[in-house]
């Protein structure tokens, strides 16, 4: 009998167990976090996902990233700010908010967002007013449409301002990427038109009822699945 | 003798149970503090009354669909990951409260990916690793019963591999971070720590330091933060450099704490991992003089 395996004998086979899950956990963590593509291949998806722990901050950020919504007016045939932190009030104020998250992980995946359409418009029917969302509490919502903001980053030595929220018109239209609207038929039909609503002024060229462009849409983050913040 | 003895060796060699204990007592108040947040709006976390991304039917994104919970039953949730949290850190059924603590922290973490972090992914192998091992021993309620009961005095040394892994965790961590760091930017650009200050995670500290250090600074430190995790695993082992590794790991998380916003939490965890597995003897004097006041009291079977 080899040395080790003579030490082990009185460990108990939950502490040989214990010892052997422990030293695979570390591999899996370490390899993951290289970047190897050992671990997603030979484990399911729930155990990697468990591994992605250590992939911290790789890359720099190029923009700051701000995901907003917008609500349309039915009465008013227009889009206004919706302030999403009333129907999303975990970590209201950073990144760390679900909307942000539902955003950064599936802002490219069209059942996700007809979920969270449904979900806004919903809610605000359903409570607006004890959830202020930033619309008149008994406007009737048509549909959503949700962008980034990408904000450039300061130029090194030049005077910093303190990250703040600013209301959506305060950013001009070109560090706005529009990722989803609801189409046309689901606004009218929600709003009750009996026509096609008419083009919205204001809107960053986006004609209901027309997909964005594709240098409208951001593509889908090459990480889309891992978490680069801890 | 070979290298796999000399492991097995390392693995079982006695330590201190109050290192364990330390992580016993300060891990899940840090993961708890992470979780607060959560807690307190459990129905829209886990709850149906929160949004949540539909069923992908295995969508990359998505390692498990878990329909929300009622609201009442995520409500229960929160109350037992609260409750066992709190008996794991205050030694009542240590062991059996960090299996609980464990669980529904696992739970959380498949069922809501949008609120999952590192600190979510981590926290449930953590309490696993301390709840295997004598956690309550020495120091709680748990230890406090014993002594009631007339039972053993606890050993202050024992073999303890699942501290030797709680010890390994954040070295490993670091020695990956460092590796995907290195393939990322941190060698291209000089100013990757620079560019991470901008955000929604800002805090008053960050802004002030960006705002004032020289722009060469951050350069530094990004070299220096590189330097540290590659080569952790190097700086923890040599006994010459360990205590430096281990000042310059608590200074860099203490930092994170301080200019990240909400990754206080992370930061602090990885603040109680390094000093149960890492820290200075003397760092223990004050817990190990309190354990053994409380063993020296009179049993319950003792003459008065």
């Amino acid at each position: 009998m080899t040395e080790p395996l003579r030490a082990s004998r009185g460990r108990g086979i939950g502490g040989i167990v214990g010892l052997v899950f422990g030293a695979l956990y570390l591999a899996g963590v370490w390899l993951e976090g290289v970047g190897s593509s050992i671990p997603g291949a030979v484990l399911p998806r729930m155990p990697l996902y468990f591994l992605q722990i250590a992939a911290l901050f790789p890359h720099a950020a190029v923009n700051v990233i701000d995901y907003r919504a917008e609500g349309w007016l039915c009465q008013e045939r227009r889009w206004q700010e919706l302030d999403t932190r009333a129907y999303f009030p975990l970590d209201p104020d950073d990144k760390e908010n679900r909307f942000q998250r539902v955003m950064h992980f599936f802002r490219d995946n069209r059942p996700t967002m007809h979920a969270l359409d449904e979900y806004i418009v919903a809610g605000h029917a359903a409570g607006s007013a004890a959830r202020p969302d930033g619309l008149a509490a008994g406007a009737l919502l048509g549909g959503i449409r949700v962008m980034s903001l990408r904000l450039p980053l300061p130029a090194p030595d030049a005077p910093l301002a303190r990250m703040e929220r600013k209301p959506l018109s305060e950013y001009p239209e070109t560090v706005r990427k529009i990722f989803y609207y609801t189409p046309t038929s689901k606004r009218a039909e929600r709003c009750g038109y009996r026509e096609p609503p008419k083009t919205p002024d204001g809107s960053p060229g986006l004609a209901p009822g027309r997909s964005p462009r594709a240098s409208e849409v951001s593509p889908p983050a090459s990480d889309g699945a891992r978490d680069t913040i801890p | 003798m070979s290298a796999l003895s000399k492991l097995d060796e390392w693995l079982h060699e006695p330590l201190p149970v109050l290192r364990l204990e330390l992580l016993r007592i300060a891990a899940p108040l840090a993961i708890l503090g992470f979780m607060s947040g959560r807690l307190i709006h459990a129905d829209e976390w886990v709850g149906d009354h929160g949004f949540h991304a539909p069923d992908l039917g295995g969508d990359y994104r998505q390692p498990l669909y878990i329909p929300p919970l009622p609201s009442t039953l995520a409500w229960a949730l929160a109350m037992v990951m609260t409750l066992s949290a709190l008996m794991c850190a205050a030694g009542f059924k240590a062991r059996q409260s960090g299996l609980v603590f464990a669980a529904t922290l696992a739970f959380v973490a498949v069922a809501d990916r949008l609120a999952a972090f590192t600190v979510s992914k981590m926290s449930p192998v953590v309490m696993l690793a301390i709840a295997l091992g004598p956690a309550g021993s020495r120091i709680g309620f748990d230890a406090w019963r014993e002594r009631r009961l007339g039972g053993k005095r606890a050993k202050q040394l024992r073999a303890l591999p699942s501290l030797r892994f709680l010890q390994l965790l954040p070295v490993v961590i670091y020695s990956a971070s460092g590796v995907a760091k290195a393939r990322g930017d941190w060698l291209k650009m000089p100013r990757v720590l620079w560019t991470q200050l901008h955000d929604t995670y800002q805090t008053a500290v960050s802004f002030a330091l960006a705002a004032h250090l020289p722009g060469w600074s951050w350069t530094v430190m990004q070299a220096l933060v590189l330097a540290f995790e590659i080569g952790a695993p190097l700086w923890f082992a040599l006994p010459q450099t360990r205590r430096a590794a281990f000042v310059f790991a608590v200074g860099m998380h203490a930092m994170i704490g301080l200019m990240f916003g909400p990754v206080v939490w992370f930061a602090l965890l990885m603040i109680t991992l390094l000093v149960g597995g890492w820290g200075p003897p003397a760092l223990f004097a004050p817990l190990e003089a309190l354990a053994e006041r409380l063993e020296r009291r009179p049993r319950a079977t003792e003459p008065s």
